[in-house]
């Protein structure tokens, strides 16, 4: 086990995922960049991009889905600042995914089951 | 989140990876005190009762879906991960507001210690689990 402490706390929204860690660190736990480089990756859950969007620049293509269409609005607008080209967002749920057979290398499930 | 969870491996390549990450309620949430050599134990908290059964819930969705023969689970790890506060009414507040943990910390430390470092810096610190699951 591990410990870090770079994430930002402050008075937020209880639910904000300024609260939860950077994708940096998560990614970091999970095994490293190497665990998305060059995928397409589906962020199942994805809220406002936290993740999705800082896994973009790693992956061939990430793919963010959410319920909350505040959220993707979010996301959608932090991507475009960013200018990540490669990361997409769409309202949706997991139940019945819009995507083919076999779409995705890799598929995360973050504070999200 | 069965359904969801055959979705997930529908649309993952053969011999793709799933990452299922969330709070770890198997164990107590701290709260600190940010000293200059490094934290200091003020109390514990509890994850709420309603929230423990849906992690409960979930974890019983994964063991279907590998039971299912849809996924091979990796041994399922947890890092710490600390949310800074400003001060110790910064952390009830957020106790207060946030729905996943228990409404009050459960304190380790005497109220004239907890009014002695009240506008100090603090964290909660809190545990998260994470499995990687390889589609079959």
């Amino acid at each position: 086990m591990s410990t870090d402490g770079r994430v930002f706390g402050k008075r937020v929204p209880a639910l904000s995922s300024r609260l939860r860690p950077t994708a940096e660190v998560e990614l970091g736990h999970w095994g490293g960049p190497r665990l998305v480089r060059g995928k397409r990756v589906l962020d199942l859950g994805c809220g406002d991009g936290r993740l999705a969007l800082g896994v973009a620049p790693l992956a061939k293509e990430v793919t963010g889905m959410d319920p909350d269409a505040e959220l993707i609005a979010d996301a959608v607008g932090r991507a475009r600042e960013a200018g990540l080209r490669n990361a997409h967002f769409e309202v949706g749920a997991g139940q019945s995914l819009p995507f083919s057979d076999g779409a995705f290398e890799v598929v995360i499930l973050s504070w999200t089951l | 989140m069965v359904d969801a969870l055959h979705e997930v491996h529908r649309v993952l390549a053969p011999r793709g990876l799933l990452v299922d990450a969330r709070p770890d309620s198997r164990v107590l949430a701290h709260v600190e005190r940010r000293t200059a050599r490094g934290f200091q134990q003020f109390g514990t908290i509890r994850t709420a009762s309603i929230e423990m059964g849906n992690d409960r819930a979930s974890d019983a969705t994964i063991a279907r879906v590998v039971r299912d023969g849809l996924f091979r689970r990796t041994r399922p790890r947890r890092f710490w991960h600390r949310v800074p506060f400003d001060s110790l009414p910064e952390v009830r507040r957020y106790l207060s507001e946030h729905l996943r943990f228990a409404k009050r910390a459960d304190w380790t430390v005497d109220a004239a210690t907890r009014r002695r470092y009240a506008d100090e810096p603090f964290v909660i610190r809190r545990a998260v689990r994470y499995e990687l699951l390889t589609k079959i």
